[in-house]
């Protein structure tokens, strides 16, 4: 269970201005959760909160009981984070090695490190390219070895921003299937408003705070008409 | 723009002998063409050590590329330190010293061209492990090693698209118009890098 509690993001240098981010009370314990909101919303500092890649500057962010500021290591085993362009994930040159990275903490033997690696790599359908250079891959086999690379930490919880973003509709149906079998918790922010719609609970971000909560198809009909009020103001 | 950095990866596919070797005689034979060039002071004797090298290259299947490949990136140095040994000794001295330098890379390149990063990296966890005692951390000094290892390529390539589009614009090769762009993307590289480990939990403290 992730609990938000009286959560404030303020810019950095800049502590009089708007804050970026206001969440006074936020539960998030379904399997899937999905974030829909404008560009600079808010929508990936929510996410960032959730793992500690960014700490909030009032409140508390907790992760099963773990504060995110105090127990950061801690939540950041939980807690994997998966982020828009695979590219900036990958950290070796291969997604073997990538994956081999992951796996250092829990296999320390060589041999098993490989053949646990091979085996990740296999079953996302990445076997034949574990040696490949990362640049050669497509945008969609790359996102997956992220995602293969990601899941190796056996985390609890999984995190996307955006992971749909740089993908073609064949590889976003290929991502949607390999996360709906996941068995880990997994919160979402996308623009794509079907991948949201793969989820129990929806939010809507605007202006760094949340302003629906609840179910799919709702909170994606409200978030049309708010688009669509806007557009009509502006002229 | 990190399409090129990746391809110099150092390592080369192959089931070799020297790719089957272990880790700690390829180490040795490193550490023992390296002792032997300072402990010869002949230009002769020197050529031929660095003849085994290159041999040994050969014979390991290694592309002769890899052989032309330092002298490219060096050849302004080497030039220079060959015109001060000729100048201050003879022909023979800066033979000699331009023979220790390359039998040197030669032999570096042959431990890293034939040993994955992820080996590499082991056996520099069991030679570190013996600190452990003094509280080093044997996993994070690895990791470490294995990002600068992997940030070298791409800071060059970084280097050299930068100037690329300096020429585009008809920048020439301006220090300010290349300096400062790497710099720059060099430490949003640095950031990058440290969220992709936070994002799985990789290389932080024990608690």
């Amino acid at each position: 269970m992730i609990k938000f509690r009286d959560v404030l993001v303020r810019p950095d240098f800049a502590e009089d201005a708007a804050p970026i981010l206001s969440v006074p009370q936020l539960a998030l314990g379904e399997q899937r959760i999905s974030i829909i909101g404008a560009n600079g919303s808010g929508k990936s500092t929510l996410l960032k909160l959730i793992n500690g890649l960014v700490l909030p500057d009032a409140g508390t962010v907790g992760v099963d009981g773990r504060d995110t500021a105090k127990h950061g290591t801690a939540v950041r085993r939980k807690v994997a984070f998966v982020f828009t362009d695979p590219l900036s994930q990958l950290v070796m040159p291969t997604p073997l090695e990538d994956v081999e990275l992951s796996l250092r903490r829990t296999h320390r033997n060589r041999t098993d490190r490989r053949n646990a690696a091979m085996e990740i790599l296999t079953g996302f359908g990445l076997a034949a390219l574990a040696d490949q250079s990362i640049y050669q891959l497509s945008g969609g086999e790359r996102q997956l070895a992220a995602l293969a690379s990601v899941l190796a930490v056996d985390p609890d919880v999984l995190v996307l921003d955006e992971p749909s973003t740089l993908l073609d509709l064949k590889n976003t149906l290929l991502l949607r299937g390999r996360l709906a079998s996941l068995p880990q918790q997994v919160i979402l922010a996308t623009h794509d408003l079907e991948l949201a719609l793969d989820s129990e609970r929806t939010l809507v971000v605007d202006s760094g705070t949340v302003i629906y909560d609840g179910d799919p198809p709702a909170a994606v009909d409200y978030y049309r008409k708010l688009c669509a009020g806007i557009r009509e103001r502006t002229p | 723009m990190r399409g090129r950095a990746h391809l110099i990866s150092a390592y080369v596919p192959g089931r070799s002998w020297l790719h089957r070797a272990p880790l700690l005689l390829k180490f040795l034979l490193l550490a023992a063409a390296g002792i032997l060039v300072l402990a010869l002071p002949g230009a002769l004797s020197r050529t031929a050590v660095l003849a085994v090298v290159v041999v040994l290259h050969v014979a390991a299947g290694l592309p002769v590329r890899k052989l032309v490949t330092p002298l490219r990136a060096m050849w302004l140095f080497l030039l220079v330190v060959v015109a001060y040994r000729w100048w201050v000794d003879s022909p023979a001295g800066a033979l000699a010293v331009v023979a220790a330098l390359l039998t040197c890379i030669y032999a570096a390149n042959l431990l890293t061209s034939t040993t994955e990063t992820q080996r590499l990296l082991d056996g520099l966890v069991a030679a570190v492990s013996p600190l452990q005692r003094f509280g080093a951390d044997p996993e994070r000094f690895a990791l470490t090693i294995s990002l600068m290892l992997r940030s070298i390529p791409y800071l060059l390539g970084s280097l050299h698209d930068v100037r690329d589009a300096a020429k585009a614009r008809g920048l020439g090769s301006s220090p300010r118009a290349i300096v400062q762009p790497v710099i720059i993307g060099a430490v949003a590289y640095a950031r990058q890098t440290g969220d992709a480990l936070a994002a799985r939990g990789l290389g932080e403290k024990e608690q």
